[in-house]
């Protein structure tokens, strides 16, 4: 039968659309669309365990939604013969989408999980929908990340209210680079190069080879040094004054890349070089920054460069203001937990050198940081977890180079907790004596952790196994770190005990795919950190180490372990995503607390999300689940 | 669905078929619970007298292949007595202006049996809708010849005879499996609700070897008997 004209359709079809327009992508389509799904659908219903689709039933020619009632995927453990669920689909989600894509039967047995309704479209209908409505094809396509994509959206644009402004970081640098940048040769007197500078009105101007390739660059504020010094000629070639090498990126690099090597290495310019290095562009800080009142690069040279401890702490607001604008700009979770570690690796950085400063101990050390930090993975919410590695000159014992340092570490430690590092209630700081250690104590301290692996020590595997160094030189951590990993990877045993340790945080999902709420926070509220991204990053450290990946970094451990082929790809995908989303909706959280100047806090209230972000985050609690079988299938726990 | 009821007024205004050439209902005999086409179908009526009282709505949904198919339903309003136009007929969707005084109850009626084409009906009370229904298309058309009925109400405890529902209203039944009704006490969505419960039904039976109509209705019989057995 055709489509009515008439602005009412019937009573069923009206509540059928009404049930799609509340879940996810449906709710994203025209009601035109919806109403075509609701006139063409069929309303099946399966009882408790009944199969709803089998393998055996050939290539798939249905869409279905579950109505009510759960639908659990069935495979066979190779290893028991028993089935086991993959997965389950609940209220408002879809099935089987990759297989109907495929044109093909499923892989997966089908059962209803208590009385089940579904709703189901044809293929000539499904192939409507498909051709006609964007979201739905998107959605069929990408599954579960083209809504993730909707929820980084929505936080962007939250974001967005706050600060007003348009484009994203993912935006790729050619659109910012200055097209035909100024340029001169490397020959060219210092006054031609700057009256260059001044007809075309730029603060910048690249040095190149007769290939094109940039080879330096001179900027307003070099100008500047050398008026002030007072001793160089303006007529002498630029290439005596110009900063060589200066920081290339190709084409297609994102303003985020950009923006962090500004803030890492403290330039105000990138040039953009093509596939032959050849210069296509420049892009200054002020192109990627132009309507924000505080910038990353600007910010991270200030705290680089404070003369004072007054000045750093001053500056902490600053970082969250501008964490809100990172949001805005679209950098995703793990692009701003990036830029907080920096900001705070910059800070921790500068207080090091101030004390210095003050009071140098003269000794060589590099300050480690554990944890979270050492994961780069800060959020606002942080405290001190840090350490330090020295070596000991000759003439001198470790004790007395401990004494040397300890005071030192102390007043760093102090000077950390004054710019917001709150002080470690477990005294994992480099003012504790068993933290402050030589190369050869730190080593001893690793065989005592790795071969007494007692409860406590599974408790601090999250702390130490998650190592950086911050400041000072990196070798003597590198030399310890692989002989770590060579012991970790040889010892099954602690290997194992990390495996039973990580299955400790489950995710926060009941049998019956309810949240499973925090026991310790007020009611129904669920602990992100430690239900939602334990299970991740402690299950992923597991596999790092034993296949000695080095990064501390999460994701970077994902993407690692997926290079060498312990992950699958996909799955490698769907746990970054699931991760980032989590760590996404608590930062926002974070930020919302400190809009309302509340203290921060990792709890939230489901029921306050929209159903878009609950079904995401239960979707990623699931994945975590995944993550945490397979740890149990490697481990055989 | 709707133009195609405009549409088929137009036609048939004023040449409506002789009760001959309507379809002829069909009896339960060995059609397959799970193939043949079952219409499932709610009235509403101004009141509980069907000597008195006149159908308002009527709603329907067919459950065809074990599944409710919504590319075939009915949804009419007869009257509205908010409206209290006696003789006026508001058919859903339709201007009164397309309509010609008179003829409307009896387009809509002859649609109906059209749509019905014979097949069985299940009604939750049947008894009651069968009735109203009965009562109006004799009274309009002439129509004599009876349907097939199955009443929900009945297959329910017959299938479900453990469920604890409190009560042996639709209500009680729909809140039992957790079913929800998107409006209440509207022709269609009765229905829908009715339908659902059918569906639940027909999966109960084949599993217990039910698989035709015959031994549905065979079956029912024997529940009866017992139930009056029961009584004394």
């Amino acid at each position: 039968m055709t489509r009515s004209p008439d602005p009412q359709p019937p009573q069923n079809t009206r509540a059928i659309m009404g049930f799609l327009r509340e879940h996810a992508p449906f709710s994203f389509m025209d009601e035109a669309h919806l109403a075509h799904f609701a006139e063409h659908a069929v309303l099946r219903f399966y009882a408790d365990n009944d199969v709803v689709l089998s393998p055996d039933d050939g290539a798939v020619t249905e869409f279905q939604i579950v109505k009510q009632g759960r639908v659990r995927g069935e495979r066979t453990n190779q290893k028991t013969g028993e089935p086991e669920t993959t997965f389950e689909i609940s209220q408002g989600e879809c099935f089987p989408l990759a297989a109907l894509i495929g044109e093909r039967p499923t892989r997966t047995l089908h059962r209803a999980s208590g009385d089940t309704f579904c709703l189901s479209l044809d293929h000539d209908s499904f192939v409507i929908l498909f051709s006609e409505s964007d979201p739905f094809r998107d959605f069929c396509l990408r599954g579960v990340s083209s809504l993730l994509d909707r929820v980084n959206q929505h936080i962007r644009s939250g974001a967005m209210e706050s600060i007003g402004t348009s484009h994203s970081l993912d935006t790729p640098l050619e659109r910012f680079a200055l097209r035909n940048p100024i340029v001169c040769s490397p020959d060219t007197p210092v006054r031609k190069a700057v009256a260059r500078m001044h007809e075309n009105n730029v603060g910048s101007i690249v040095i190149t080879d007769e290939a094109r390739r940039a080879v330096g660059i001179f900027t307003l504020r070099d100008l500047r040094t050398i008026v002030a010094e007072g001793d160089a000629s303006l007529e002498i070639p630029i290439a005596q004054v110009m900063t060589g090498n200066p920081m290339c990126l190709p084409a297609h690099a994102d303003a985020f890349e950009a923006a962090m090597q500004m803030a890492e290495h403290h330039f105000a310019h990138v040039c953009i070089k093509d596939d032959e290095h050849r210069l296509i562009g420049v892009v200054s800080e002020r192109d990627l920054f132009s309507l924000q009142r505080v910038d990353l690069v600007h910010l991270a040279r200030t705290i680089g460069t404070a003369t004072h401890l007054r000045t750093l702490v001053s500056l902490r607001s600053d970082v969250s203001r501008l964490v809100d604008t990172m949001l805005a700009h679209g950098a995703d979770s793990g692009q701003v937990v990036k830029i907080i570690t920096t900001l705070n690796d910059v800070t921790v950085r500068r207080v090091l050198e101030l004390n210095r400063q003050r009071n140098d101990p003269e000794i060589s050390f590099t300050w480690l940081t554990f944890g979270s930090e050492g994961r780069q993975e800060q959020t606002l919410l942080t405290d001190q977890d840090n350490g330090i590695l020295f070596s000991v000159p000759e003439g001198m014992t470790e004790d007395q180079v401990r004494e040397k340092l300890l005071p030192f570490a102390e007043s760093v430690n102090r000077d950390l907790a004054e710019c917001g590092f709150t002080l470690c209630k477990g005294n994992i700081m480099a003012s504790n004596p068993k933290l402050c250690l030589s190369g050869r104590e730190w080593d001893e301290w690793f065989i005592r952790f790795i071969d007494a692996s007692t409860p406590q020590n599974l408790v601090y595997s999250s702390i130490f196994l998650d190592m950086r160094a911050v400041f000072g030189p990196s070798g003597p951590l590198e030399d310890l770190l692989s002989k770590v990993l060579t012991r970790i990877q040889k010892n099954a045993l602690f290997q194992k005990m990390l495996a039973e340790n990580a299955l400790n945080r489950r995710p926060p999902l009941t049998m019956f795919r309810g949240f499973r709420y925090a026991p310790d926070g007020a009611p129904h509220t669920l602990d992100l950190k430690r239900q939602g991204l334990a299970p991740f990053v402690e299950s992923v450290r597991v596999f790092a180490l034993a296949n000695s990946v080095e990064e501390a970094n999460t994701l970077e451990r994902i993407d690692r372990l997926a290079d060498k082929g312990v992950f699958d790809k996909k799955d490698a995908n769907a746990w970054k995503e699931a991760y980032s989303l989590i760590q996404a909706i608590r930062m926002r959280a974070h930020q919302d607390l400190l809009d309302k100047q509340l203290p921060l806090s990792n709890f939230i209230n489901p029921d306050h999300l929209n159903p878009l972000d609950r079904r995401i985050l239960r979707e990623s609690f699931r994945q975590a689940q995944r993550l945490q079988q397979k740890l149990e299938v490697t481990y055989q726990l | 669905m709707l133009n195609s009821v405009k549409a088929w007024l137009n036609r048939h205004r004023y040449t409506h078929p002789g009760e001959g050439e309507l379809p002829h209902p069909k009896p339960l005999r060995d059609q397959p619970l799970d193939q043949t086409r079952l219409v499932v179908l709610d009235l509403e009526t101004t009141g509980l007298n069907p000597a008195r009282d006149q159908v308002i709505a009527i709603g329907a949904v067919v459950i065809h292949g074990n599944a409710i198919d919504l590319r075939d339903q009915f949804d009419l309003i007869l009257r509205r007595p908010e409206l209290d136009i006696s003789e006026t007929v508001l058919i859903h969707g339709i201007g009164p202006e397309a309509l010609t005084e008179g003829h409307e109850t009896e387009d809509a009626l002859v649609h109906l049996l059209e749509w019905l084409d014979g097949d069985p009906i299940l009604a939750y009370h049947s008894a009651f809708d069968k009735k109203f229904l009965e009562k109006t298309v004799r009274q309009q058309l002439g129509y004599a010849m009876g349907h097939s009925w199955l009443d929900v109400a009945e297959l329910l405890p017959l299938f479900f005879p453990k469920a604890e529902t409190g009560g042996r209203g639709l209500d009680h039944w729909s809140e039992y499996f957790g079913l929800q009704a998107s409006t209440r006490h509207h022709a269609a969505a009765d229905a829908m609700v009715t339908a659902e419960l059918t569906l639940i039904v027909i999966n109960k039976a084949l599993k217990e070897g039910v698989t035709t109509l015959a031994q549905l209705d065979e079956k029912l019989r024997h529940w009866r008997k017992l139930n009056n057995m029961k009584q004394y």
